[in-house]
């Protein structure tokens, strides 16, 4: 679906009111979503379809992904935790997963950020230089 | 010897391993050689992308939610969701002597199957031209072993020459003369030990053309030994517009090192009409507002970031140069259309070759009142300006003059006169492709010509007895052509000499 130039700026405007401080605020999404939706402006597809994308966008760049290739340890977990909310501030929300493929080591994806440690990513640079 | 040895083993435990951080999107979108990329927000204007599998992609858009990148390359492979890479690097292009001879494409790859190339440097595709600070006034020449180009539109060193014309009129042939001159006159230079001989290096960019006609372009320098003093890089008309937008830069890039290595190169974008077209795909594709016939509104910059790299450098900074020759073309003679017009501009002179001249039989079909460079005879040698200074007026007079003769007969003597050395003067500047002539032997027919010695040859024997000169001072005069060649003046003495060898010739001649 094509989105007008009117509703991205509308959704773009909607998306700064729901932050509070630099955060979003998950009420206010909630009550603008809504507010939209019972009030149909003109384009309000549009303007929510880009709104959406932008929460999306937010979410992902809040959002720290760490996959191991075997489960990690409670310490560990909280180390790595902390390390994040030293380097990218407070309101991360981490999530833990186990991948085999990786086989051994850490990868980490914070938004668009990776810190990839794992053997996985170290044997394909290694093939890569061959 | 214990301790040393855990010594060791705590130390290699105590380093830790660094992980490198990477800043990644994911593909949302891909269509024509252009990817909508999410993520990537470290991302840099111009910056090289690794799409994996050895693709490689260029940022152009850089949006709130999004990446706008082209690929280089085979696009085909790439879907949805592929995972993109920052490199942090600019484009670049590998650059050096080990270019010479082969046959490149937009980012320096051989695709002549000669083997890898041993580069000497990389160079970024985009570079800011050289200063006000660095540059120098143009001074030397560049010939093109082109009489009709070297006595009236002289090119110098770090100039910028258009040459401009119609389909088939010989713009490509010009280029190729050019570069096979510049090849022959290396190849006198090094035999002769000259420590201050500065080669003239060939960097030939051919863009959107059929392959069919660039594999002729390289046979044909081939042909004539002057592949060994060439680049050739291709963009050709299969390859992906973003290549071809790209590849008059790496071009330059190529270029530039000579310059900054203190030696002369000359750059041939063949051509830019094509580049621009390319880029206004690119450009429509990414979205961009598009502007008159549909270019984006920075196809003027386009050009003329590009042309602003030839420069000639002062001593201080190597006392290189890179001169260039666009190639534009225009859809029936017209010079006023929206390309055309901005390439004028930019440059400092144009070659302008029409189709009439080229059907009547001149060629190289170069209009001498449309043609102009703004360099002037600075950049030509002293010889060559006290044979050709009156030239390029008195054949504007003949032309003037031959309008105007066709109505009547009775002329006086003074018309006729110019109306019979125009004619001959001509007759002199037609030239067969790939033949440049140097500039002792363009000396020495022109003094001629400017000495009466061809007003009592008829008009349809002008040729041939030019040809015929040429032979008899090439294998008789040999030590005159080189005296001219190195004084690079007609002083009295040369003069006597070159009046003597010119009548003894026409004793002979029938």
């Amino acid at each position: 679906m094509k989105i007008s130039k009117q509703a991205r700026r509308d959704g773009k405007a909607l998306f700064n009111n729901c932050r509070v401080n630099g955060v979003l605020d998950e009420n206010r999404v909630r009550q603008t979503v809504s507010a939209v939706i019972a009030q149909k402006p003109r384009g309000y597809v549009g303007i929510l379809s880009h709104f959406q994308r932008l929460v999306k966008l937010d979410i992902e760049r809040r959002t720290a992904r760490v996959e191991s290739a075997v489960s990690v340890s409670d310490a560990l977990q909280q180390s790595v935790k902390a390390n994040l909310a030293q380097r990218y501030g407070q309101g991360l929300s981490v999530s833990f997963a186990v991948n085999p493929t990786l086989i051994g080591g850490l990868r980490v994806k914070v938004g668009s950020d990776v810190f990839d440690g794992s053997v996985k990513a170290r044997l394909a640079e290694l093939e890569a230089n061959f | 010897m214990s301790n040393l040895l855990q010594e060791i083993e705590a130390q290699i435990a105590g380093v830790k391993t660094s992980v490198n951080k990477q800043n990644v999107g994911t593909v949302r979108e891909i269509s024509d050689g252009v990817a909508k990329i999410e993520g990537l927000t470290d991302c840099m204007a111009n910056e090289m992308l690794d799409f994996g599998n050895g693709v490689i992609g260029l940022a152009l858009n850089l949006e709130e939610t999004e990446v706008g990148a082209i690929i280089l390359g085979d696009y085909l492979g790439i879907s949805e969701g592929t995972e993109v890479k920052t490199t942090g690097k600019l484009l670049s292009v590998p650059v050096g002597k080990g270019l010479l001879g082969r046959v490149v494409d937009c980012l320096g790859r051989p695709v002549d199957g000669k083997g890898p190339i041993k580069e000497d440097a990389f160079y970024p595709v985009e570079k800011i031209a050289p200063g006000i600070v660095k540059r120098k006034s143009v001074s030397q020449p560049v010939q093109t072993g082109i009489m009709a180009i070297d006595a009236m539109i002289p090119i110098g060193r770090g100039q910028r020459e258009l040459i401009i014309g119609d389909r088939s009129t010989g713009k490509t042939t010009i280029g190729v003369d050019a570069m096979i001159n510049q090849s022959r006159i290396n190849k006198v230079g090094r035999a002769s030990g000259d420590k201050a001989f500065r080669p003239m290096y060939n960097i030939y960019v051919a863009v959107g053309q059929k392959q069919s006609n660039v594999a002729r372009v390289i046979a044909e320098l081939e042909k004539a030994g002057a592949l060994e003093d060439t680049i050739v890089v291709v963009a050709a008309a299969s390859d992906s517009a973003a290549n071809q937008y790209l590849a008059p830069f790496s071009g330059a890039a190529i270029g530039e090192w000579f310059m900054d290595n203190g030696m002369d190169a000359l750059i041939i974008y063949d051509d830019l009409s094509k580049q621009a077209v390319a880029y206004r795909q690119v450009a429509l594709i990414l979205k961009r507002p598009s502007g008159r016939e549909a270019y984006p509104g920075d196809v003027f910059y386009l050009h003329s970031r590009l042309l602003e790299r030839s420069a000639r450098v002062s001593e201080r900074y190597g006392n290189g140069s890179v001169t260039a020759l666009p190639i534009i073309e225009t859809q029936a003679g017209d010079v006023s259309a929206y390309i055309p017009t901005n390439v004028i501009s930019i440059t400092d002179g144009q070659i302008y070759l029409e189709t009439d001249l080229f059907y009547q039989g001149v060629r190289p079909a170069v209009s001498v009142g449309l043609s102009v460079s703004r360099v002037g005879s600075a950049a030509q040698i002293k010889a060559m300006k006290q044979v050709a200074g009156r030239i390029k007026g008195d054949l504007a007079q003949f032309r003037e003059l031959a309008a105007f003769a066709q109505f009547g007969s009775d002329l006086d003597a003074k018309t006729q006169s110019i109306l019979e050395r125009g004619k001959r003067v001509v007759e002199i500047f037609k030239q067969p492709q790939f033949n440049p002539i140097s500039v002792e032997v363009q000396v020495a027919i022109l003094w001629a010509v400017q000495n009466n010695f061809f007003d009592d040859v008829p008009v349809e024997k002008v040729k041939d007895c030019q040809t015929k000169m040429t032979d008899f001072f090439n294998t008789r005069k040999a030590d005159l052509l080189t005296k001219i060649r190195n004084e690079k003046a007609i002083s009295e003495a040369l003069a006597a000499e070159l009046k003597a060898a010119v009548t003894e010739f026409k004793q002979t001649y029938r």
